[in-house]
């Protein structure tokens, strides 16, 4: 693996899992031994943050000396280059493909949807689940057929390589003197390991959260959400580590001379009292409980309108993260089973 | 390299208007000739509108669609954009974005009664409608507008009225009378007073706070006028425009993209009840 990944770092820039004191993160990799292939379930932050950094500088505007004004897009920046992104797991993928739906249609979003067309992907299948794993209930793992150009197996004493699309393909024709045809038994290895991941999810005994939305629907006045909500710190942290949220604001920043400044955007969380907030100061999210649900909401109702499927990839992140150790796996538990009674009705 | 719909398209402050002690409307020209050429409007749309250094912020268009050098916004001060915009001048340089969104049902109302509601600077997205109805005045029926406003000194567009009033049945009211103010007073409510229901050919457009379309909204509804009918434009954190931010998302619908405009037969069954 070392060799192809040395090999890939002569033509693209390398983005690879590396073990930070924090953690395992996906970083820019300038020696590929590095790259940890090892690591289990999934990374701190997921790989969307290379597609959709936290900050984006979206241009910067300048008056000249005549007073006109110019605008520079760095959108041009952004398309400069080519990269691989190798050790991303089929939950992760599977987050992409998501935000693809949601940053293409009727409009595009040309700073993510350049970086995804920059960028190759070069998944890893699922060979040990991290506690708070679910993937298999959402079904977006512990493997998963598109949206990779490689998907690596660790079978052991080596990997098994799936290719993907004809980008993948042309990274392994290159490539051939480390590469062998895989046997059948490789492939049934990979289909065991796979098996037997999936039986460890299975243990947790977990309802298919692909279909809970018309429970969700009518247990939106629930009096659980009041309860929960109550526990959160309205922190943003679910937001900011999960693959799939994408919420952002906008804002401009001038440069002390005021002649000149920058525009970018910035990850936002529908957990802030001033996300909903407009220019009369009027707030659409005022109480907790509708903060708390529009995450969710989003996720597993509205996310099947918007891009055909839920929205949630079982990556367990936001159950990590979590200050007030709110697990949205208890919460969708206790709603499917019954919950409370209803709250006060909100006309 | 791709199209960049973040980037706005310069333009000039053509001319500005005082409507109120913080309201005013600005005509505004793109510069570049072949956007300003593209650049057409349903009434209802808005603009995301860059005062740079300041940021960017959704205005509803004012300006007939018959107008095709310039389009104008109405404004209040309020926000930091807003705040900014008004330290400009004629002929400084500000950035636009759009129009995006989903404008009033035009093609839907012809041919119908149309009862149009508005509030403050509510009335700002439904003046190019109203100057729509009156440049196609025989397509339409019967035409009333209901417009209330805080003080007698708030109301905006007032040199329009009487122009109006030569086309459409008009009525104002404001919350709080002074000793010259002859007209009605009260909430937007009064003026329906008088108003009846005469067929079911009716649609009814409405844009003003949120506490004004939920009173008149609850008031249509049960003088018995059918939900798809009734028609508003909500207000929300629209950033983008383009269903990316997240920020007007109610009820599981962008705002920004899938409104300003919804019927209320579209949004009776929203989680969040947006009305």
């Amino acid at each position: 693996m070392p060799i192809f990944l040395d090999r890939i770092m002569k033509y693209y820039q390398l983005i690879g899992p590396v073990k930070t004191e924090k953690g395992v993160s996906f970083e820019y990799v300038s020696e590929c031994d590095k790259v940890d292939l090892d690591y289990l379930g999934h990374t701190v932050l997921p790989p969307k943050k290379f597609f959709f950094p936290p900050i984006e500088e979206m241009f910067a505007y300048e008056y000249d000396e005549t007073g006109n004004l110019r605008i520079y897009d760095f959108l041009e920046e952004v398309s400069k280059g080519m990269r691989v992104i190798v050790g991303v797991k089929p939950c992760d993928i599977s987050s992409l493909l998501v935000l693809d739906k949601v940053f293409t249609g009727e409009y595009n979003d040309p700073y993510y949807t350049t970086r995804r067309n920059n960028t190759l992907v070069v998944g890893l299948t699922c060979n040990k689940p991290k506690e708070y794993c679910f993937c298999t209930y959402v079904g977006s793992g512990p493997s998963i057929k598109k949206g990779f150009d490689l998907l690596l197996s660790d079978l052991g004493d080596m990997y098994l390589v799936e290719v993907g699309s004809e980008k993948g393909w042309k990274l392994t024709k290159f490539n051939l003197d480390i590469f062998n045809e895989a046997e059948n038994e490789d492939i049934k290895e990979r289909e065991r390991i796979l098996l037997e991941v999936e039986e460890e999810i299975r243990k947790k005994g977990l309802p298919n959260f692909a279909t809970i939305d018309k429970v969700l629907v009518e247990r939106f006045l629930d009096r659980i959400w009041d309860d929960y909500s109550r526990k959160c710190l309205a922190c943003g942290k679910c937001n900011f580590t999960c693959p799939t949220c994408r919420c952002f604001t906008i804002s401009d920043e001038p440069n002390p001379d005021l002649k000149s400044g920058k525009r970018f955007r910035i990850w936002d969380s529908c957990h802030f009292l001033s996300f909903t907030k407009v220019a009369s100061g009027e707030v659409f999210r005022k109480d907790r409980p509708s903060r708390f649900k529009q995450r969710i909401y989003h996720k597993f109702v509205y996310s099947i309108n918007e891009i055909g499927s839920i929205s949630c990839v079982g990556c367990g992140r936001c159950i990590e993260v979590c200050p007030a150790k709110i697990n949205i796996l208890d919460v969708l538990k206790e709603v499917i089973v019954g919950g409370k009674s209803v709250s006060a009705k909100v006309s | 390299m791709v199209e960049n719909p973040y980037l706005p398209k310069l333009a000039k402050i053509e001319a500005i208007k005082e409507e109120t002690v913080d309201t005013r409307t600005f005509k505004i020209k793109i510069l570049d000739e072949k956007v300003r050429n593209s650049f057409n409007f349903t009434p209802g749309q808005f603009v995301e509108l860059t005062v740079f250094g300041y940021g960017e912020a959704p205005f509803s268009i004012t300006s007939s669609p018959y107008e095709h050098e310039n389009f104008s916004i109405t404004v209040r001060r309020m926000g930091n954009v807003t705040r900014g915009l008004f330290r400009l001048k004629e002929g400084d340089i500000i950035g636009v974005r759009g129009p995006f969104g989903r404008g009033w049902p035009i093609e839907k109302i012809k041919g119908n009664d149309i009862l149009i509601v508005g509030g403050g600077i509510g009335l700002a997205p439904l003046k190019p409608l109203i100057e729509y109805i009156i440049l196609q005045r025989r397509l339409f029926n019967n035409v009333i507008l209901f417009y209330g406003a805080k003080t007698p000194k708030d109301i905006i567009y007032k040199e329009l009225f009487d122009i109006w009033k030569q086309y459409i049945n008009v009525e104002l009211t404001v919350d709080f009378a002074e000793k010259d103010w002859g007209g009605h007073s009260g909430p937007v409510t009064v003026l329906f007073k008088n108003f009846k229901l005469e067929s079911n050919n009716i649609y009814s457009v409405q844009c003003g706070p949120p506490i004004m379309m939920h009173f008149v909204t609850r008031q249509l509804l049960s003088m018995r006028m059918e939900p798809e009918k009734i028609y508003f434009s909500l207000e929300r954190n629209m950033k983008c425009g383009m269903g990316f931010c997240g920020k007007c998302m109610t009820g599981g619908r962008y705002v920004c993209r899938e409104g300003p405009v919804f019927n209320y037969s579209e949004v009776k069954n929203f989680l969040e009840t947006p009305v």
